[in-house]
């Protein structure tokens, strides 16, 4: 009767581990690379270019969003500059 | 291995293949995680908190629904998190907010809203078959070991 039991529940884990690893969305893609959005606190607007338009200082927070579908996803991490901005860029972060 | 045992099993087995599926499907995909919940109605400063429990407590309740000591609380948990991801579900459906998109892990967040509530309701039904069986089945062995006694 254990048998049946432990065969069940390793079949349940092992079905849902493998099925989450193999419908896992594997985006090697630079998200950089795509138009970037930040949130101004309601809504996400376009950031223009980097560099040019905005720069991403040094903070944890998010900096930039980038499109996936309807959803926006975050990209580059650090704070939302376009002036006066003291720091330097943070590298860019990729999506695995 | 009693009818209401492999029930049971099989209850507590699609429950689990449920949570594990959808925590391992949003650590895998951590950062669109993070931005879903961003998108929801909810304020953003929850985002850090939400992204860590909810994943942490799907893990939980399957982990607890594996042990037979800790299965009745795990359905309980989960008949819990099931409900109130079904209330949420059907607030959409009502229009409470305006669209927002779905939070699920892996190939749940293709679900349309009316397919969610569906989907969301067969798992509350499932919890709560769990429970009564699983009480049953707790309060027979119970007979058993006082007849066992007599």
């Amino acid at each position: 009767m254990k048998k049946i039991k432990l065969s069940i529940m390793t079949l349940a884990i092992a079905l849902s581990i493998g099925g989450a690893f193999a419908t896992s969305p594997r985006v090697t893609q630079d998200c950089q690379g795509a138009t970037q959005y930040y949130y101004n606190g309601s809504v996400y607007v376009l950031a223009g270019k980097q560099g040019i338009d905005y720069l991403c200082t040094t903070a944890t927070t998010v900096c930039t969003y980038y499109k996936v579908g309807s959803t926006y996803v975050p990209c580059m991490n650090g704070s939302y500059c376009t002036s006066n901005c003291k720091t330097t860029t943070t590298p860019p972060k990729t999506k695995n | 291995m009693n009818k209401r045992q492999v029930v049971l099993e099989s209850i507590s087995a699609l429950l689990i293949m449920l949570f594990l599926y959808a925590s391992v499907s949003k650590f895998l995909d951590f950062q669109r995680f993070m931005g879903e919940m961003n998108n929801q109605p909810l304020p953003n400063s929850w985002t850090p908190f939400l992204v860590w429990t909810i994943p942490s407590l799907e893990i939980a309740i399957s982990v607890a629904l594996i042990f037979e000591r800790t299965r009745m609380a795990g359905f309980i948990a989960s008949l819990v998190l099931m409900t109130l991801f079904t209330i949420y579900a059907a607030t959409i459906l009502l229009h409470f907010f305006e669209y927002v998109p779905c939070s699920c892990g892996g190939v749940i967040r293709k679900l349309t809203w009316p397919q969610h509530l569906v989907f969301n309701l067969f798992f509350v039904g499932l919890s709560v078959t769990g429970i009564i069986l699983q009480r049953r089945s707790s309060s027979k062995s119970i007979i058993i070991t006082k007849n066992s006694f007599v």
